[in-house]
């Protein structure tokens, strides 16, 4: 990341690590003191948390106040330039993989059972980013190997969690 | 004397047992999963963590050693070959290694660094011998106050030396795991804290997923969102020339590593800035200043040396101090937990042969490492040759998996993916993930000392500062913290710069 974009980075993570701090300040401060049992006043349970929370406001203003001098809050933001950095190379191959492995932990691998599950999300994901790589379908002779490599990952991983080291996977 | 007996034993009775095939695959796997770009040391032995956790408790701590100290060194081959560093403490070993695979000297490359390698974890390992029992007694004498400034010491410092340009960087994502750590129910009086009514939450954000996620799917997205590398195609020539070459610097080795192992020492520091700190000094003091960047063997060599003695250091403090010295030791740390040991200051009473059969791990997978790297380093070039479109499913898998398999809990899985997502982000912003997750591992031990210390000393704030090792603690932390601000770096270049005119004159 070049030096203006982590300025304008570090602008928009600032104002949201200060509100994080603070959130933990109040946060800490609602936790139960313990009066009724009447524990040591310095044993609160929102003692350290609420120090921590304090520390974080305060490196989270120290952050902001240097983004702003160096320029950080102009994000001068239009449509093309987002448009064009939501069309790149980097940006794409970054959201395709989030999807894949997100649909994979959150959907498949609860539900499906796992030897199922894995050779789907191993043979999708392995078409999806060389469909990326090469600017097209893979050929037919990688898209047979790439099948090949999930049946068999998924079925040597399943047997070596399941019985080897008894994991109980999720999924059925 | 009886240190040398009990390492003697634990030696022999690895070699005469079916552990002498755990040192050799594990060292291997370690050396391969180092090797690849997108898997560090530290996912290497997170995930083995989750495989190994039904073993007995030697058995999974030598696998997990063997693959700490293997990956370490396995970095060093994707650093030469194709100028990625397998693991980050392998990047100062691509600035010489890599410059000299391009002028056909690959296999010379490969022996120095695997010569480096053993020279520092052979160092760290008797330091390790030496210090462990030391440290082990003097930290006996470590109370709440004590405890509380060496957490805080060991955020600062490793938030610090993981983000040199910008060290508020290092202590936020620091006290960022130290907040993660009082999520759940706090140690005192059991009362659940940022839970919201979630009994996962209660219990707690369990330190091996976060791991897995922050080394493991961070890497992966950082993997792709990058142009996919290209594999060298320089001509290799003999390793036993590199052997040659190496010795001719052995003294650039062994203060490598020495210093490697004082780097590893430092809690959260560990094996980056032990390749670093020892390749800074080679430089330093080398004949051949010229040479660093361009293929120096010198710079190689120490580099390599640096982080190998770095392992072995930074299980000093995971021993006696159940601080880790370095992010892949902070996962060994909680794998003998859940083995049951309690390292701490008390080992050295409770199972005093527990430091040295560790001593022998690190001495058995060191030999491993330069062994298998030696005779391996052809058929471990093919490696290399796997694509990352073919490998990151598979990583991800076993992420996945090894979040889960540690509680079978679907909880533990969503906590993977958050970290990962989290740890990507924190690293695009130069976030370093070391302090965050030393701050996950110290944040219990601060949390007690400070509240357990305000206690004893009935709020007197004092009694913080006055005890002679929370002394030197605080005043290193404070040092530290005011050696990073410009204006007083600023003010110390003047007054140096005044002095120096005025002792000229």
């Amino acid at each position: 990341m070049s030096q203006p974009a982590m300025n304008k980075a570090d602008f928009i993570s600032s104002i949201v690590l200060t509100l994080f701090g603070i959130g933990i300040v109040v946060e800490s401060l609602r936790l139960p003191r313990l009066e009724n049992l009447n524990v040591n006043s310095y044993t609160v349970p929102g003692i350290v948390p609420g120090f921590l929370g304090l520390f974080l406001t305060i490196a989270g203003l120290a952050i902001l106040v240097r983004s702003i001098r160096r320029g950080g809050w102009k994000l001068s933001l239009n449509k093309d330039g987002v448009r064009r950095w939501l069309g790149s190379a980097m940006v794409m191959r970054t959201a395709v993989t989030v999807v894949i492995t997100m649909g994979y932990a959150i959907l498949l691998f609860p539900n499906v059972p796992f030897w199922i599950a894995t050779p789907i999300f191993i043979f999708v994901f392995v078409v999806a980013t060389e469909a990326m790589k090469y600017g097209g379908l893979p050929s037919r002779m990688k898209l047979l190997t790439a099948l090949v490599l999930a049946i068999i990952a998924g079925l040597v991983i399943n047997y070596v969690f399941q019985d080897l080291f008894f994991v109980r996977l999720p999924g059925g | 004397m009886d240190g040398l007996i009990s390492f003697a034993n634990s030696v022999a009775s690895i070699l005469t047992s079916w552990s002498a095939v755990d040192v050799v695959w594990a060292t291997l796997l370690g050396i391969i999963v180092g090797m690849l770009p997108g898997l560090t040391a530290t996912l290497g032995v997170a995930l083995l963590t989750t495989l190994t956790f039904k073993m007995e408790a030697d058995q999974a701590i030598l696998i997990l050693v063997c693959m700490y100290v293997g990956a370490i060194y396995g970095g060093s081959r994707s650093a030469i070959l194709l100028n990625i560093p397998g693991t980050p403490a392998n990047a100062a070993t691509a600035l010489d290694g890599f410059p000299l695979a391009r002028s056909g000297k690959a296999g010379s490359a490969m022996a120095i660094a695997t010569t480096g390698s053993v020279f520092g974890g052979l160092i760290g390992m008797m330091a390790l011998a030496v210090i462990a029992p030391v440290l082990a007694e003097f930290a006996l004498s470590f109370g709440a106050f004590e405890f509380f400034w060496l957490a805080v010491f060991g955020v600062l410092i490793s938030g610090q030396l993981t983000s040199l340009d910008d060290p508020i960087k290092g202590w936020i994502a620091g006290f960022l795991g130290l907040f993660i750590a009082t999520i759940g129910q706090e140690g005192i009086y059991a009362v659940p804290r940022f839970s919201y009514g979630s009994t996962d939450l209660s219990g707690g954000i369990g330190l091996l997923p976060a791991m897995v996620g922050a080394f493991g799917l961070a890497e992966i997205l950082t993997v792709m969102r990058h142009e996919a590398y290209e594999a060298v195609r320089a001509k290799s020539d003999s390793v036993w020339s590199g052997i040659r070459d190496a010795y001719k610097y052995k003294f650039t080795a062994i203060r490598s590593g020495l210093i490697g192992t004082l780097m590893g020492l430092i809690p959260g520091v560990g094996e980056d800035m032990g390749s670093w700190a020892s390749y800074a000094a080679a430089r330093q003091s080398s004949k051949n200043k010229e040479e660093f960047g361009k293929g120096s063997v010198e710079g190689l060599l120490a580099a390599e040396s640096g982080n190998n003695a770095a392992v072995p250091g930074a299980l000093i403090p995971v021993l006696t101090l159940a601080v880790p010295g370095s992010a892949p030791a902070a996962v060994l740390l909680a794998a003998m937990i859940i083995h049951g040991i309690r390292p701490g200051p008390l080992i050295m009473i409770e199972s005093p042969g527990f430091v040295y059969s560790v001593v022998a791990m690190v001495f058995l997978a060191t030999i491993a490492m330069g062994v298998l790297g030696l005779l391996l380093t052809r058929p471990l070039v093919m490696v290399l040759k796997v694509t990352r479109e073919r490998l990151m499913p598979i990583i991800f898998v076993l992420c996945t998996v090894g979040a889960f398999a540690i509680a079978s809990r679907t909880f533990d899985v969503w906590v993977m993916l958050f970290f990962g997502v989290f740890g990507f982000i924190l690293r695009e912003l130069k976030y370093p993930m070391a302090p965050l997750i030393l701050g996950i591992v110290l944040g219990d031990i601060l949390d007690k000392s400070l509240r357990r210390g305000l206690v004893l000393s009935d709020g007197e704030l004092i009694q913080f500062f006055n005890r002679p090792i929370s002394m030197v603690l605080w005043i290193s932390a404070l040092l530290f913290i005011l050696l990073t601000m410009p204006s007083i770096r600023n003010l110390l270049g003047r007054l140096f710069k005044q002095k120096t005119e005025g002792g000229i004159q």
